[in-house]
């Protein structure tokens, strides 16, 4: 597997993850969404690939959007946790950090025996 | 950066392809919605930039950061109709889904050449076990002078000089039974690469 190959699967699979966090202190909207894993993450290539995710995670029932207007110029879509996104974050987070620990461990010990 | 009217065109441009591809797969509604948070997406960083060194680079830098419009459609597309397709097990979600990963990966076309190949020799199956009490000289396994197994089962109009019929009605059951078990074995190896699919699209 070529080393953009690996880069890719690991951006695809924590994007979910990112993207719960994202709206994890309050509702923000989709560009919203981007500006703030832009800003922490490089997990964003094309902005126009997270709206899909949007999506499927709100039918999944992990957010719930809500269209507002007269904030902006433009309606803008909120997206918010729901209750299952919520413990589904939690897990999430929880199986996130303890894989970085045991990954962690094993390039501890891989380095040590070098 | 409030836009002039070419501009407006450019936008406008973007936003019909999105919504004409977009169409072809996804509802109505869905299309709606999706298409109004893009442009909502587009509005908000026009109004946020400031036009340098041009409008026309401004807009096209915008663009390109969101993805060219087909691009944005196939992420809709794999996101939505794969999901579906495993979620409901319903026959037009997954020929919509294996559709759309026919187009767009090789692996998909080969699987949904393997699905096609599976119902049609399914259906043809079934339609021998429809066909026979019609055509009861017609219709079943057929054997060559001199062979001692059958080289082909269906049917022939007419019938070779040097072939012959085997089987009476009894091809009935058996072929129905067959054509099912081949279209039900169809169905669960699509249902199969889809979840594949999705587990490492996800993965």
């Amino acid at each position: 597997m070529s080393r953009e190959t690996w880069q890719e699967q690991l951006r695809r699979g924590t994007l979910d993850l990112a993207i719960l966090l994202s709206v994890s202190s309050g509702p923000r909207y989709g560009l919203a969404i981007i500006q703030h894993l832009e800003a922490f993450t490089d997990l964003v290539v094309a902005e126009g690939t997270i709206y899909p995710i949007l999506g499927r995670l709100t039918k999944e029932g992990l957010l719930e959007s809500t269209w507002v207007e007269g904030e902006a110029p433009h309606p803008r879509k909120y997206y918010a946790l729901t209750r299952l996104g919520t413990k589904r974050l939690a897990e999430m987070t929880d199986a996130w950090r303890d894989y970085v620990k045991k990954i962690d461990r094993l390039m501890t010990a891989s380095e040590r025996t070098r | 950066m409030t836009l002039s009217a070419v501009g407006e065109a450019r936008i406008n441009g973007y936003l019909f392809v999105l919504q004409r591809s977009l169409k072809t797969f996804l509802p109505g509604d869905s299309v709606r919605d999706a298409v109004r948070e893009i442009e909502s997406h587009l509005r908000e960083r026009i109004a946020a930039a400031d036009g340098s060194p041009n409008e026309r680079d401004a807009i096209e830098r915008i663009l390109a950061e969101l993805g060219p419009p087909l691009r944005v459609a196939q992420a809709y597309s794999l996101e939505r109709t794969v999901d579906e397709a495993v979620a409901t097990g319903r026959i037009v979600p997954i020929i919509r889904a294996l559709w759309h990963l026919a187009v767009s990966t090789a692996a998909g076309f080969f699987a949904t050449l393997a699905v096609v190949i599976g119902t049609l020799i399914g259906a043809g199956t079934i339609a021998v076990a429809i066909a026979k009490p019609f055509f009861p000289q017609n219709v079943g396994f057929f054997m060559r002078e001199g062979d001692g197994f059958p080289h082909t089962f269906g049917g022939q109009f007419p019938v070779p000089q040097d072939e012959h019929l085997v089987g009476g009605y009894w091809i009935i059951p058996f072929a129905l039974t067959a054509g099912l078990l081949i279209l039900v074995l169809t169905y669960r190896g699509a249902r199969r690469f889809l979840t594949w699919w999705r587990e490492r699209r996800l993965s």
